[in-house]
């Protein structure tokens, strides 16, 4: 597929997408059309706010069972685990993952989702938790399912799990999606395809038997690595000009 | 590849707000700081000048967070504490500002940018400002609006691209 890539890209341009990337059509008129201002971080980009993480319960990383219902969700369980790192890999305890995904048949309960996919009363999609010292995180959930969408002719997003990391500092702040390495879709997805080819493998969780639980569930290995200095950079520096 | 390669950013999708904006997760987040607050509106606009129903603004300073959806016509509005200054380096400070992300439907990465404030007489000064190009400074101030209610008002409105696009940041290495 042809398509126009911009040039503005916000970070390394070897790892993040570019905002223009016309084979994903909701990019041209969103897309900033003007350079962006490369300034320095500061105490305000490096120091970390207070986030109320106190409605944070371990139910909430089970998608299977955490719609309400006292039911189970329908679909393949499995169990979705990785660290956390920043990018000397140092683990990042501590940060907040949120999650969201469509069921087992590829839909979401949001209300702007109308394609004719089945809801599954017991599913609600959404999960979070808090990475542990280790930079450790797991979720149980039910492997989500492909769905439609408008942006070309037959076009079908693989299955993926958004994730949106919310770590010690405002610089490392992350929103992305993992997929699965055995999706025949990937190379089909524009989303997928805006980035540059080195670091698309970095999207894709792989099995891990290890993980997987005998009579239960399939395990998926996933890591996330935030790109920026944390707040530490920032002390270490005040420390030394001191 | 190394070990430590850094993960890539992805769209945040059209279908996020039942996870990033349930009841608990998204004003109520905002820290009741001491000190007087201001409420900011305005709206994410895009290319076409249409107002942009499916994004979500984060807003950080010092020690608080907050979360806020657009409406159907891209609007938007939050109140928060009025920021302090804060050191830039060990000599100058920065002007009262707020910091800010917008995730949308076809944004790749989010995009950053800042709150400054009208009224302000720092703002002048800014070590940061001083980097942006000077006809498009005012994108990153917030107005100060007429109406005089206990709460003061600020008008801030987000272009991503076209006329008057609000300039968005890029961070480099830490200031010394």
């Amino acid at each position: 597929m042809i398509t126009t890539i911009g040039e503005i890209v916000r970070g390394d341009a070897a790892v993040f997408p570019p905002y223009l990337y016309e084979a994903y059509r909701s990019t041209l008129r969103r897309a900033p059309r003007l350079p962006l201002v490369e300034v320095p971080l500061t105490s305000s980009e490096l120091t970390q706010p207070r986030l109320d993480v106190s409605h944070v319960t371990a139910e909430d990383a089970d998608l299977t069972r955490n719609a309400g219902t006292g039911g189970e969700a329908l679909g393949q369980r499995i169990i979705v685990t990785g660290r956390v790192m920043d990018e000397n890999g140092l683990p990042v305890p501590g940060a907040l993952l949120e999650v969201w995904q469509a069921n087992a048949a590829g839909r979401y309960i949001h209300k702007r989702d109308g394609w004719p996919g089945p809801l599954d009363p017991n599913f609600l999609g959404i999960g979070r938790c808090l990475t542990s010292t280790a930079g450790e995180y797991r979720f149980l959930t039910v492997r989500p399912g492909a769905y439609p969408w408008g942006n070309h002719e037959n076009a079908w997003r693989p299955a993926h799990i958004h994730f949106s990391v919310l770590a010690p500092s405002w610089s490392q702040r992350l929103v992305t999606q993992m997929y699965f390495s055995d999706d025949p879709l990937l190379g089909l997805d524009p989303i997928f395809n805006a980035v540059p080819e080195g670091a698309r493998p970095r999207l894709i969780a792989t099995y891990a038997h290890d993980v997987t639980k005998s009579q239960w569930a399939l395990g998926w290995r996933w890591d996330i690595v935030l790109a920026g200095p944390d707040a530490t950079a920032f002390e270490a520096r005040e420390q030394s000009a001191a | 590849m190394s070990a430590f390669s850094v993960t890539p950013s992805q769209t945040v999708g059209p279908f996020f707000h039942d996870c990033l904006l349930r009841d608990d997760r998204c004003e109520a987040m905002v820290s009741d700081e001491a000190g007087s607050q201001i409420r900011v509106e305005g709206r994410v606009i895009d290319g076409d000048g249409a107002g942009v129903p499916d994004a979500v603004i984060e807003v950080w300073q010092n020690a608080s967070f907050a979360r806020i959806a657009t409406d159907a016509e891209g609007g938007f509005s939050f109140s928060t504490a009025r920021p302090r200054r804060v050191s830039f380096d060990r000599a100058t400070m920065q002007a009262p500002h707020l910091s800010i992300a917008v995730f949308a439907r076809g944004l790749m990465n989010h995009l950053l940018t800042r709150i400054y404030f009208e009224d302000e007489p720092s703002t002048e000064s800014d070590p940061i400002l001083r980097h942006v190009p000077e006809a498009r400074r005012t994108t990153l101030i917030a107005r100060r609006a007429a109406d005089e209610r206990l709460t003061p008002q600020y008008r801030f409105d987000i272009v991503l691209q076209g006329a008057g696009e609000t300039v968005f940041f890029d961070f480099t290495s830490p200031a010394r």
